[in-house]
């Protein structure tokens, strides 16, 4: 932006709200009848004690006792361990214990749960040896640089990190494969021998006869090789465990920088270790950040809770940073080889991608998931294409293993498509904007099957497109161009539209998906004698502002004020059942929950209501946290006189129970599908090949949005997310299988002055989906930025004959295209 | 190694090795915990704190070194359970934080531009990012912590436009942190 002072544009830009989709809504989608709470932009409840410094995170956690844990990563990328040698670790000042792979011969692998192509063949759920699934500690052979070998716990961190180094092992080196391509052609190193050929999956969506047909007798194809290169979350806050066994009742304690404790709690207590489920107690404190990494399981978490029942006193582990980059999971990794066809006045007719996916040394949790159906499914973006076909070949290489990240698999396809449709506007030489607009999905098409798996909820694409080209001046850049060449400036524009599946899920459609474990969520109330209510849910945040969202969502569907409302979540003895927080799903998925349990609250006083107003039951009035007699509103009863007489529960007939305490389950009838339009503004200089973002305008539609401050952090936060993976970010792996960007002295992460302000606005169509019409938010503006950003930078090189540039878009890269040097 | 600092105000004394770093005193040996770590390698700015009204990167400087100093810690910022800083306050309104694994750091480093703009003019968009330009988030995108900061500092005149600055050092020398 050129306003650099004052306030931000972000305040200044026209917020109009859409007219709501008139979609065939379920009942559940009734509108609220609410005092008006949700909606609001309440501030953070959460924020007082981040500022003071006083929330808990898992480094933080200091229990009497507590033992350290570090451990021993491979230093080389693929080798057969010929022997470890751990006598003189064991010798070293408080030194506990020193373990190997030897030491947990009973314990399971990591389970990977999202397996592709559906769970039938895995039914009943048994993912037990799966094959190349990790063990908790290698013990045959090391796969990747950072693969665990061995272990120490010792009275202090430094004790325990000093004694790694009198570890001796013995490695006998084998060839080594980083890129997805190469690991499958003949002759490649391989990773695992139940694995012949490193293929985990050949995946596939979507009409290929249709497809390959159309693509034949097309007027118009173009083609494009891309390179969605691997990068790093890097939350700000490494990963961390601390274990606690308590021998005298046999409960293990997990405390860990987790998205999903009941789902890890599931998947250590089941799958991995076999112990009573009753027995494992899984707590989330305050995480640092997630991005879709900390939803996975490490090997660290089942050790630190070994190893305390081992030693009888608590075992903490905090990551180091260059740990966190050698061990949790990254991101997106496609080679993709995609076709656009379409006419010569620019109707889009077919698309068709066949995609390399990396998945790295061992399946994770749910990375072979994220690389096949949560991206290929996508790859149509908001466009009505007649016919479409995506293929994955999902490979084992000897990098660190894949997983997901902040729009995972969503921007994977969103950059594809937003790229495709650029070439094939330039090939036919029509404007980017004009093809786009042709091809949107119309209106009076919802719900719309996109023929690769996905069925759109509902939306208004024309509505969002024509808003974000009016907001960002589009018809106004060839003056600006112009201007910007007088400065020895290039200025290019870049649109990226999206749709984003989200509201993970439905359980049903998530089996046929391959994923093993139900997707729902659940939320109970509890409302106490004297009317303060207590939700818990079974999400957990990793900087959402949980406690202050679920609490306006209580709030206002029972007509109270949300100081009364305390929410709970984050650990499994407390908060009913849910996966967590992943892939944008709380909001629309655990809030539903809070309103639906609510209701069930409010229909209860309805009932008791009648008694104790001593009229009949369709007389009631439930408004604004009371109930009064229709026609007599003299006659009432507070919320908080409600509850005390419930909790008395003088006088109620056998059909009321007392107490107000109810629980839902909410398992979604389908997905929901926010999208947006975003445009990108970059000036490249001209000398130095850099490029600079002036201007971000981002329109996105995320449905009936519960707190527009919080939804607004999260968005401006998930665009520089993108553009970071534009311009800099990228893990780099050498020939060796060295993770070159080991840290953030390699890894470039965007700072404060990597972007300007955006100009943000949205449009509302709610989803059919759930009772608060509400769609996924957190992570959807991370989907198109990359793509925006890179056509504006092939927009500011076109004359140059520039058809494509490979991400990150660094000054080297440019400076050389503008040298004529090619790719 | 016997060495004392003065932390948030209280006199601390205790034994050292030579190359403990200041955070890890923090930290573990004294237990205040506001002050994170991210990153080993001073590029992420969780750790930051004031030594001697400067902002510093604790995980950057050995506690041996820091010996006799006045150490603040986002501890000594507020009392438990307190009333916020202007800065604070500002933040909050801003919603410029999420996770807020990075937020203590981000105080202590704004604090010393925010503390010292009081009686000249409110420091420009570019100032205020390259004033962050040590301090890494994830979350927010940095657009909420700016406007707080512009918040903060707008505030900060209309409360008292005559008073000078509280804190000794310059605003203006940048990121050299």
């Amino acid at each position: 932006m050129t306003a650099v002072t004052g306030e931000s544009p972000v305040q200044e830009a026209p917020v109009q709200e859409a007219p709501a989709q008139e979609v065939a809504a379920p009942e559940a989608a009734a509108p609220l009848a609410g005092n008006g709470v949700l909606g609001q932009p309440l501030d953070s409840r959460e924020d007082p004690q981040l500022l003071r410094g006083e929330a808990t995170y898992v480094g933080d956690i200091d229990l009497p006792g507590t033992a350290h844990m570090a451990i021993l990563g491979s230093p080389v990328a693929h080798a057969k361990i010929l022997s470890i040698d751990t006598k003189a670790a064991e010798q070293l000042p408080g030194v506990l214990k020193v373990a190997t792979a030897a030491d947990f011969t009973d314990v399971m692998p990591l389970p990977c749960i999202w397996i592709p192509g559906g769970v039938e063949s895995h039914f009943p759920p048994h993912p037990y040896g799966l094959p190349g699934a990790r063990p908790v500690l290698t013990g045959d052979a090391v796969r990747h640089v950072g693969d665990p070998i061995a272990v120490v716990v010792a009275e202090t961190p430094r004790q325990a990190a000093a004694a790694l180094a009198a570890i001796s092992v013995e490695y006998e080196p084998l060839p080594v494969v980083t890129l997805a391509e190469e690991a499958l052609k003949e002759g490649a190193p391989q990773l695992h021998e139940a694995v012949p050929g490193n293929l985990n999956a050949y995946w596939t969506c979507g009409d290929k006869d249709r497809t390959d047909a159309a693509i034949a007798s097309a007027e118009v194809t173009v083609e494009l090789d891309l390179v969605n290169q691997r990068t790093i979350n890097s939350p700000i806050e490494p990963r961390g465990a601390v274990g606690d066994y308590n021998a005298a009742t046999g409960e293990y304690t997990l405390y860990a920088s987790t998205q999903g404790p009941h789902n890890h709690r599931f998947l250590l207590a089941a799958l991995v270790l076999g112990i009573p489920f009753n027995k494992l107690r899984v707590v989330a404190p305050t995480v640092g950040g997630s991005f879709g990494t900390k939803g996975y399981l490490y090997p660290d978490m089942p050790l630190v809770l070994l190893l305390s029942k081992a030693l009888g006193r608590p075992v903490k582990w905090v990551d180091t940073r260059t740990g966190l980059m050698n061990s949790t999971v990254q991101g997106r990794d496609h080679r993709q080889h995609v076709t656009l066809a379409g006419t010569r006045d620019g109707r889009i007719t077919a698309v068709r991608a066949t995609s390399y996916a990396n998945l790295g040394a061992y399946p994770s949790t749910i990375g072979p998931g994220v690389a096949t159906a949560l991206m290929g499914r996508s790859i149509s973006g908001m466009y009505d294409i007649d016919a479409a076909f995506c293929e994955v070949y999902a490979a084992f290489t000897n990098t660190v293993s894949l997983g997901a990240q902040r729009g995972s698999g969503r921007a994977e396809a969103a950059f594809l498509m937003e790229r495709l449709v650029d070439r094939y506007a330039s090939e036919i030489g029509m404007d980017p904007a004009a093809v786009r607009r042709k091809n949107l999905v119309p209106k009076e098409k919802f719900p719309y099957d996109n023929g690769l798996g996905w069925t759109y909820d509902s939306g208004d694409y024309q509505l969002n497109f024509d808003r974000a080209i009016e907001l960002s001046d589009y018809a106004g850049m060839p003056a600006r161009k112009t201007e910007a060449r007088t400065r020895g400036k290039r200025l290019g524009v870049g649109i990226a539209s999206y749709v984003a599946i989200c509201g993970v899920g439905p359980s049903t459609r998530m089996s046929k998906e391959g994923m093993l474990g139900g997707t729902w969520e659940s939320a109970n109330i509890r409302v106490h004698p004297t009317g303060e209510v207590t939700v818990t849910v079974g999400s957990a945040s990793t900087g959402q502002s949980h406690g202050t969202v679920f609490a306006q969502v209580a709030a206002d569907e029972l007509g109270i004020d949300p100081d009364q409302v305390q929410v709970y979540e984050g650990d499994t003895l407390k908060a009913p059942y849910g996966q967590g927080t992943y892939g944008s799903r709380s909001y629309s998925m655990a809030a539903p929950a809070v309103a639906l349990t609510a209701r069930k609250i409010k229909s209860k006083l309805v009932k008791a209501g009648a008694v104790f107003l001593g009229i009949a039951e369709d007389k009631v009035v439930y408004a604004g946290g009371k109930v009064y007699e229709e026609g007599n509103e003299e006659n009432t009863k507070t919320f908080a006189e409600l509850a005390m007489a419930m909790w008395y529960g003088w006088g109620l007939p056998p059909e009321i129970e007392p107490a107000l305490d109810e629980t839902t389950h909410f398992d979604p009838p389908d997905f929901n599908y926010p999208f947006g339009t975003h445009v990108a503004v970059v000036e490249i200089d001209e000398l130095t090949g850099e490029t600079e973002v002036v201007a971000y305008t981002a329109v996105d539609d995320a449905g009936n949005i519960g707190n527009p401050k919080v939804v607004l952090g999260q968005i401006e936060g998930s665009i520089l997310h993108g553009l970071g993976q534009a311009l800099m970010e990228v893990a780099e792996y050498d020939d060796n299988g060295l993770l070159v960007s080991r840290d953030l002295n390699h890894y470039a992460l965007p700072r404060a002055f990597d972007a300007p302000f955006f100009t943000l606005d949205k449009t509302t169509t709610p989803s059919p989906h759930n009772p608060l019409g509400a769609k996924g938010a957190g992570e959807i503006a991370t989907v198109p930025p990359a793509a925006a950003v890179v056509n504006a930078v092939v927009d500011a090189l076109s004359d140059l004959g520039v058809q494509h540039i490979d991400m990150p878009v660094t000054p080297e890269k440019v400076w050389r295209r503008l040298r004529g040097e090619s790719q | 190694m016997d060495l004392s600092l003065n932390v948030n105000g209280r006199p601390e004394q205790f034994a050292a090795q030579p190359n403990e770093l200041l955070v890890e005193r923090l930290r573990d040996g004294l237990g205040l915990t506001g002050t994170k770590v991210g990153c080993d390698t001073g590029q992420c700015g969780t750790c930051v704190v004031q030594l001697d009204g400067r902002s510093v990167k604790s995980c950057l400087i050995l506690t041996a070194a820091a010996a006799g100093s006045e150490v603040t810690t986002i501890e000594g910022v507020t009392t438990p359970g307190g009333e916020l800083t202007g800065l604070q306050e500002a933040l909050r309104q801003e919603h410029g934080t999420q996770c807020g694994f990075c937020t203590p750091g981000m105080v202590m480093a704004l604090g010393e531009l925010v503390g010292n703009t009081a009686d000249r003019e409110a420091p420009t968009e570019p100032e205020i990012r390259e004033w962050l330009t040590g301090n890494l988030c994830r979350c927010t995108g940095y657009h909420s912590v700016v406007r707080g900061v512009q918040r903060a500092c707008s505030a900060a005149r209309e409360k008292a436009p005559a008073e000078p600055a509280t804190t000794a050092a310059s605003g203006q020398e940048g990121s050299g942190r």
